[in-house]
């Protein structure tokens, strides 16, 4: 999982959300923003019109599994054509929004940005999005899809905030914050939202630091009614690179279907450097990052999303890597 | 006699130079030998006349890419296919060339065509469809369904009796000569991006994306595959000549390397392979010679390169800075062109050929 570090590649954002959650006012938005900018915008939805911008390519969702059945081979054959084609060009564009369908999966399409390497070496996945229509989504909790598009995102935005009571908001960002402690969570009306909340994120750059909700952190007992959770681990102590190696290669084959994403910082013995992975699924990027500051207290950070994640057991499995 | 040939200067030397505006996506001869075609990124069509080299624009910059082109068997037709979903096929009878029609198609990307080296007929890719066009009748023959995926690449069967057409899940094969009869699948549990008839009938390869190369001989059903690839197997070429056994070589590419194939006196092994490892880029285009078994490869390192007997690297050829994106070799095998991501375009010419020792 080698995201591209050529820092000429095009950064990448991924819209999801379900229809009419506000995903095109948002896109529209960011197209205003980027005036200038050439914009390339893939989308997989018909319906949702008046996209003001001079590339957009129309394509249907063409999921490709290979042979081995493999969750983390999964890609997205028609991103990985329209991609292959428009990078050719020799002014590229400055930016690519791929606008997906309420109904997507959203693990192919990242897992086409690690697997394949054209796409891989020309482009760089900057964070996923999603707009939850905060009024709406109750009647789509049901749904594998919503609640992945939660699972995977980088950037919440809880869009249609007027339309609800502030109780109401409160209660659905505590069960989102529950799915995924590690997304960024913006209310909005309208999509009204900073662009540099949104543009820029770089969330899978291993380099920028992971952030935990401290919130997310400082509650005693999460409520678990949810199959998908989050779990996050803080504790100060040294990490045997053996050990930590030998538990996150058990976990990857053992529950790698049921683990989206998973990021972390690690203080590992005799590394003066701190040690930062991210990964998705099965797909696992790890590497020594920059050294710890004499004055930095040295610790260890981790945050898994997934279904039927065992909390006790992580955290047992962690601890038994620790010095 | 052997000294006779060493004498002999077989180098290619460049000899005609030119550029389009943008990243060259295609490039191909003529099989009569009378133009050379390219397309670029950004739209253009230039069609050059042998031997001077004049050109003659077909298409100025439209800012949405030619993505292929192909002359028909017999140079009678050019047609082109791109990101405006319009196919257009120009009538080469005369010198000048003739705009004969434009299927306009909509919100569809043509990037796949292919003539029938024995007829007329013109099939493109449009998404999930391929459509047969016959030029002499001017009309549609049939539109033939792929169904698994938006189709990924195409190839006539050099006798033009089939026509294979490939994408997610592998391979599906049509009867040229009764559209309507039920198609033959190939199932490869990947995606397929190239395809390939051998040019005696009997062998079709398939480059995977899961960095595999399948070969299928016609109407046996059990494929070789080929495993180890780095990545994903991007083109395919098969050798005119015969090698060992009578059978014809395979080359096939995957990023930076060139795996060339030869079948093997034991079916144990069933195809033996070497290594052709010194690219730096990917490569991104590669072709035997007609009539003889030396192997050119263009690749984004910036090198054209030069493979005698598909072994050995005899010669380097350069010219694109920033990478070679395709070529195409003469149908005389006497003259290679080549596009590159900037636009260029480069024609290198052999000094002297001695037919008939290309096959030692």
């Amino acid at each position: 999982m080698v995201a591209a570090d050529v820092p000429s590649s095009v950064p990448v954002t991924v819209l999801t959300g379900y229809l009419g959650a506000g995903k095109t006012t948002l896109l529209n938005r960011i197209l205003t923003h980027e005036h200038g900018k050439k914009v390339a915008v893939i989308i997989n939805e018909f319906g949702e019109v008046g996209i003001d911008n001079q590339l957009v390519i129309d394509a249907d969702e063409e999921i490709f599994e290979m042979n081995n059945g493999c969750i983390c081979c999964t890609v997205r054959g028609d991103l990985i054509r329209i991609i292959g084609n428009l990078m050719k060009r020799r002014n590229k564009f400055d930016h690519l929004v791929i606008e997906t369908t309420g109904l997507a999966d959203p693990a192919p399409v990242i897992q086409t940005f690690f697997m394949d390497e054209d796409v891989r070496s020309q482009t760089s996945l900057d964070a996923v999005v999603t707009v939850v229509d905060a009024k709406h989504i109750h009647q789509h909790w049901d749904a594998d899809e919503a609640i992945e598009q939660l699972a995977f995102a980088d950037v919440i935005l809880l869009n249609k905030t007027d339309l609800v009571t502030p109780t109401e908001l409160e209660a659905l960002e505590q069960r989102i914050r529950s799915m995924n402690a590690m997304a960024k969570i913006y209310r909005t009306q309208d999509a009204q939202v900073e662009m540099d909340r949104i543009l820029g994120v770089g969330a899978f750059d291993l380099g920028r630091a992971l952030e935990i909700d401290p919130n997310f952190l400082g509650e005693d007992a999460h409520e678990h009614d949810e199959t998908v959770s989050s779990v996050a681990i803080a504790e100060s102590g040294t990490l045997n690179f053996e050990r930590l190696n030998a538990w996150i290669g058990e976990l990857l084959r053992n529950q790698g279907p049921d683990i989206f994403r998973m990021k972390g910082i690690l203080n590992i013995q005799g590394e003066d450097h701190r040690f930062v992975f991210q990964g998705v699924h099965m797909l696992f990027d790890g590497r020594a990052d920059r050294p710890w500051k004499p004055n930095e207290t040295r610790k260890n950070e981790l945050v898994f999303i997934g279904r039927n994640l065992n909390e006790e057991q992580l955290r047992a499995g962690f601890r038994a890597c620790l010095v | 006699m052997a000294k006779a040939i060493a004498q002999q200067d077989f180098s290619f030397k460049q000899t005609w130079r030119s550029e389009l505006s943008d990243y060259i996506t295609a490039i191909a001869w003529s099989s009569d030998g009378r133009f050379l075609v390219a397309c670029s990124a950004a739209g253009e069509v230039s069609l050059f006349a042998i031997p001077g080299f004049q050109s003659i624009s077909l298409q100025g910059e439209t800012g949405q890419s030619v993505d292929c082109l192909a002359f028909a068997g017999d140079g009678q037709f050019l047609a082109i296919g791109g990101q405006n979903g319009q196919v257009k096929i120009w009538s080469l009878a005369s010198d000048s060339p003739e705009l004969m029609t434009t299927l306009e198609n909509k919100s569809v990307w043509v990037d796949r065509l292919g003539w029938s080296p024995t007829s007329h007929a013109l099939a493109f890719s449009l998404g999930k469809y391929v459509q047969v066009w016959d030029a002499d009748r001017q009309e549609v023959v049939t539109t033939l369904n792929f169904e698994a995926s938006t189709v990924l690449d195409l190839d006539w069967r050099k006798d033009g009796k089939y026509l294979a057409i490939a994408g997610y899940r592998g391979a599906r094969v049509w009867n040229a000569e009764d559209w309507d009869a039920e198609e033959e699948a190939l199932d490869i549990p990947s995606a397929t991006v190239t395809i390939a008839w051998s040019p005696q009938n009997g062998l079709i390869a398939a480059g995977n994306m899961d960095n595999t190369l399948t070969v299928m001989e016609w109407e046996n059903p059990i494929p070789w595959l080929m495993r180890g690839f780095p990545s994903k197997v991007r083109q395919l070429a098969w050798s005119e000549v015969p090698g060992s056994l009578d059978v014809p070589i395979l080359a096939s590419c995957s990023g930076a390397a060139i795996v060339v194939w030869e079948r093997d006196r034991d079916e144990r092994v069933g195809w033996g392979n070497r290594i052709l490892g010194n690219h730096e880029g990917t490569v991104q285009a590669i072709a035997f010679q007609p009539g003889s078994l030396l192997l050119a490869s263009a690749a984004e390192d910036g090198w054209v390169a030069l493979w005698h007997q598909g072994t050995r690297l005899t010669q380097a050829l350069t010219g694109a800075p920033n990478g070679f994106s395709c070529l195409s070799w003469h149908p005389q095998g006497n003259q290679l062109a080549a596009g590159g991501a900037n636009g260029e375009l480069l024609v290198w010419s052999q000094a002297s050929r001695g037919r008939g020792f290309g096959k030692a």
